[in-house]
């Protein structure tokens, strides 16, 4: 387990990324049962991955390296493809993006027990990693590589101590049976360290501790003994403490995992707008889910811009920053502009007022979920010049004149509304004369919301046109989200006959929706992965219908989002709010943890003025005031909850880590909740319904330990 | 061929475009190779950044895994297509082009677009010249004749596209001119 320092950091006794790559293309042209399975791609269902996953993709085709792609949603989806894996015999590379950081992968229960010629890569941009990951040598360590973005360079202090404590021998074993009951308290508080980690397999040195303390009164005598060849306590404490600081300040995100891939894209000199419209759109989708903060968002951010005025030089009478500059200037042009972005959801496909009602930072200014914050909004879209009617077309069909004036009057104006700060700096693609130019926020909006429910769910979706009685039919039709006629009617005889199954217990029918379970993220993914290729084909029909889909995916969080603030359903324990959703119209649509997340930030978002902020300490108990947010919903069909864990911060455009995995995790042990983590983040749990009063209790207990 | 039978009569255009991709075209290698023997002849070795010629399939495969650019032949210039075009719309015979123009131009200009200049305008050129040599195709097919057989500068592309109405109705205009003499 090595990690490979990013070309920059990179000389000639420390491999970078373009080595690493060079070592899969070597490996793939001279083993001789080379076949698809020989090169391996696990990736976990976000957006960012899903990124990556397309630039290695098109990386490994242009190298005539045949690959699989296999989508992953969980730890135990990861363990299911795992022993599936084992049985693979021509299998030599295999590549994780965006999972296992946290994991120890050279135990046995993971890669251990593979053979020799395997090699392990991990892209993952989840932090905090797991020290046995980076730093552990060896022969078995070799198979190991993460591939790192230079944060392992300040790591030296953990590096030390994760290093001294594993390779220094173990106090001697015989003493300590006398000492065990002086030093109860010291290994309970141990024992707590370890029962947070359950991700991490830190047994041998967790256990090394409580043996350790016990020999608390035999230091004297064994300082005098022999000084020089071990650690002092005082010296092993603090490496302890060291690292449990790092794996308990809870989690959060480094460079996104399409980064990666572009760096080792430009490091071969293989890049092109495609590979940077998809790095783009990993970074936009971190920025846009509150992973990172506006600060790192502006660091890559203008190592991006540059690029793009690298690859694609604008003409020179063409201004750079004008948002109407993002015109097609041929029928080819398929460059990438640099454009300011506002903070308004999709507000290029929908209509002024809906995408200003539906962003969530101009609700929680405004109070849209009364009356009078609607009335509000529309006053303000008044004294900027917009008249009703105009607000109410699809921003296409507005004025020219309104749409050139639009960021002026907002500057202008928007501030008295306690409206500042509403654009971003971000990109947009133009498709020639295909399409409209296409923003990156918005394409992001696009593929989440067709990996979180392109199949799988009824969704109502809006036509264009048909909000004032324009079609006969009424306002919406069903969400097809099968490209073909088959799959649609596979999808509704699947729809029609899971809601008949909800009510039976026969155990057939369990598997069988287990099956279907599985498969319906599976085809999330791959619609959401065609739906990206489909832009360089020229043909960006599935991404538009699924900004149609993105769109009733909000309206439904805000429906939801509204009568949770108007009926005051938030309680407020001691160091965090909890919500439970147990009714409602989208009960089904919210127990999928990708909406349920959503539904969160909304609400962090719009409540962020108005809510005091809580300290929710880290293990020092000196935490940063933060917002933390627990959302429960129930899912119906398995009687269970669905709970989501999201830290927000106080202020816009920063982020706070997420301390709710560690938090669940302690909460579930101490209450025996039964209860499954689903998906590779730690703050996302799903559990019995009658376990969940229980666990929510246990949860604000925790928060009190802290 | 598995095509019906109602369409074999002549060429399809993507059997053209095979044929004329074994065309040999310049291009700038980005990678190295050794001179290797492929079933048409052996070519290479390429070395970067020296030019060298190959195959516009080969061209064509490197080119899309990103290694390597294509030189466009010097008769995909705007300079010259629009030379052509004014002598094309000025006199009534075909003009002198290669004789599998339209193919090449095509293949090129899908797959690399970025190395040929005034892609635009080149398409554009390239529709006008067609639209022209097809009018006057037209109006020659209304003047057959039963002893005219030269076709001079048609290139492979309009041959193929009149090669089923030409051989028909020549074959029944010289049964129709050989019974007046038979008599």
């Amino acid at each position: 387990m090595v990690f490979l320092p990013p070309p920059h950091l990179a000389s000639a006794s420390r491999p970078a990324y373009a080595e690493a790559y060079a070592n899969i293309l070597v490996a793939h042209r001279r083993s001789p049962l080379t076949s698809a399975s020989s090169v391996i791609i696990l990736v976990a269902p976000d957006v960012d991955a899903l990124c990556a996953a397309k630039i290695l993709a098109e990386l490994l085709k242009q190298d005539d390296v045949m690959h699989r792609i296999i989508p992953v949603s969980g730890l135990a989806d990861l363990e299911r493809m795992k022993d599936e894996l084992v049985t693979y015999a021509e299998l030599h590379t295999l590549i994780l993006l965006n999972m296992g950081a946290i994991l120890d992968l050279s135990s046995e229960n993971w890669f251990g027990e593979f053979s020799m010629k395997l090699t392990v890569h991990i892209i993952d941009s989840n932090r905090p990693q797991n020290l046995a990951n980076m730093f552990a040598g060896g022969e078995n360590g070799e198979r190991f590589i993460v591939w790192d973005d230079g944060e392992a360079e300040n790591m030296g202090e953990e590096r030390k101590a994760w290093e001294a404590l594993t390779y220094e021998p173990e106090p001697d074993s015989d003493e300590d049976s006398e000492l065990d009951d002086e030093d109860g308290v010291r290994s309970n508080e141990g024992d707590d360290l370890d029962d947070d980690e359950e991700f991490s397999e830190r047994g041998p040195s967790g256990k090394r501790r409580s043996l350790g303390d016990g020999d608390r009164s035999q230091e004297k005598r064994r300082k005098l003994d022999d000084q020089s060849t071990r650690l002092s306590r005082e010296q092993r404490d603090r490496y302890h403490e060291l690292i449990a600081k790092y794996y308990g300040s809870g989690s959060w995100y480094g460079q996104s995992a399409s980064a990666t891939m572009y760096i080792l894209a430009t490091v071969l000199e293989r890049v092109d707008c495609d590979l940077l419209w998809l790095a783009i759109l990993g970074l936009t989708f971190q920025y846009t889910t509150a992973r990172i903060s506006r600060d790192a968002y502006d660091k890559y951010h203008s190592i991006y811009y540059d690029e793009v005025f690298r690859l694609n030089p604008l003409p020179p009478d063409v201004a750079a920053n004008t948002t109407d500059a993002i015109t097609a200037m041929s029928p080819d042009d398929l460059s990438v502009r640099a454009a300011e972005e506002l903070r308004f959801m999709l507000f290029r496909h929908w209509t002024l007022y809906d995408s200003m009602y539906h962003s969530s930072y101009v609700a929680g200014k405004l109070g849209i979920w009364k009356e009078r914050g609607r009335k509000r909004l529309t006053g303000l879209l008044a004294k900027m010049g917009f008249s009703i009617p105009q607000t109410q077309q699809p921003y296409a069909h507005m004025d020219l004149d309104l749409k050139h004036q639009l960021r002026a009057k907002l500057d202008s104006i928007a501030p008295e509304y306690g409206l500042v700060e509403l654009t971003y700096p971000s990109f947009a693609r133009c498709f020639g004369y295909r399409a409209s130019p296409l923003g990156a926020a918005d394409a992001v909006e696009a593929v989440s919301a067709l990996l979180d429910v392109a199949g799988g769910i009824r969704m109502e979706v809006e036509v264009e046109g048909a909000r004032h009685g324009g079609e006969w039919f009424g306002g919406g039709r069903l969400w097809e989200g099968g490209r073909n006629g088959e799959e649609k009617r596979e999808k509704r005889i699947e729809v029609g006959g899971r809601q008949k199954d909800g009510d039976d217990d026969v155990d057939a029918d369990v598997d069988c929706e287990e099956r279907k379970e599985r498969t319906w993220w599976v085809k999330n993914f791959w619609a959401a992965y065609d739906a990206l290729s489909e832009i360089t084909a020229f043909s960006i029909v599935p991404l538009r219908d699924a900004l149609s889909l993105a769109m009733s995916l909000h309206r439904a969080i805000i429906r939801q989002g509204t009568s949770i603030i108007d009926k005051q359903d938030i309680r407020t324990m001691r160091s965090h709010r909890v919500v439970v959703l147990s009714q409602g119209p989208d009960l089904a649509l919210f127990a999928h943890p990708g909406v349920l997340a959503r539904l969160g930030l909304w609400l962090v978002d719009a409540l962020r003025d108005r809510l005091p902020g809580t300290k929710i300490g880290g293990l020092q108990g000196r935490g940063k005031k933060s917002l933390p947010f627990v959302v429960a919903c129930l899912n119906e069909k398995t009687q269970t909850y669905v709970v989501v864990g999201i830290m927000g911060a106080l202020d816009f455009g920063d982020v706070r880590r997420n301390e709710f995995g560690l938090a669940f995790i302690e909460a579930k042990q101490r209450c025996n909740a039964r209860s499954r983590h689903n998906t590779f983040d730690a703050s996302v749990l799903e559990i019995e319904q009658e376990d969940l009063k229980l666990f929510l209790e246990t949860l604000c207990e925790v928060g009190e330990g802290y | 061929m598995a095509l019906p039978q109602s369409l074999r009569t002549s060429v399809t255009p993507l059997e053209l475009e095979l044929i004329a991709s074994e065309h040999l075209v310049e291009i700038v290698p980005l990678i190295t190779m050794e001179k290797t023997a492929f079933i048409s002849g052996a070519y290479g070795p390429l070395r970067p950044p020296a030019k060298c010629r190959i195959p516009l399939w080969m061209a064509t495969n490197l080119k899309l895994k990103k290694k390597c650019h294509i030189v466009a032949p010097e008769w995909l210039s705007v300079d010259f297509l629009q030379e052509r075009l004014t002598r094309e719309t000025s006199r009534p015979e075909f003009s002198k082009l290669p004789f599998r123009f339209a193919e090449i131009a095509k293949v090129i200009l899908d797959v690399a677009s970025d190395d040929v200049q005034n892609a635009d305008k080149i398409k554009s050129l390239l529709k006008d010249l067609r639209e022209a040599r097809q009018a006057k195709s037209r109006d020659g097919l209304q003047k057959l004749d039963h002893s005219e057989l030269s076709l001079p500068n048609l290139c492979s592309m309009e041959i193929n596209e009149i090669r089923p109405f030409f051989i028909q109705s020549m074959g029944i205009l010289t049964q129709l001119f050989r019974e007046p003499s038979a008599e």
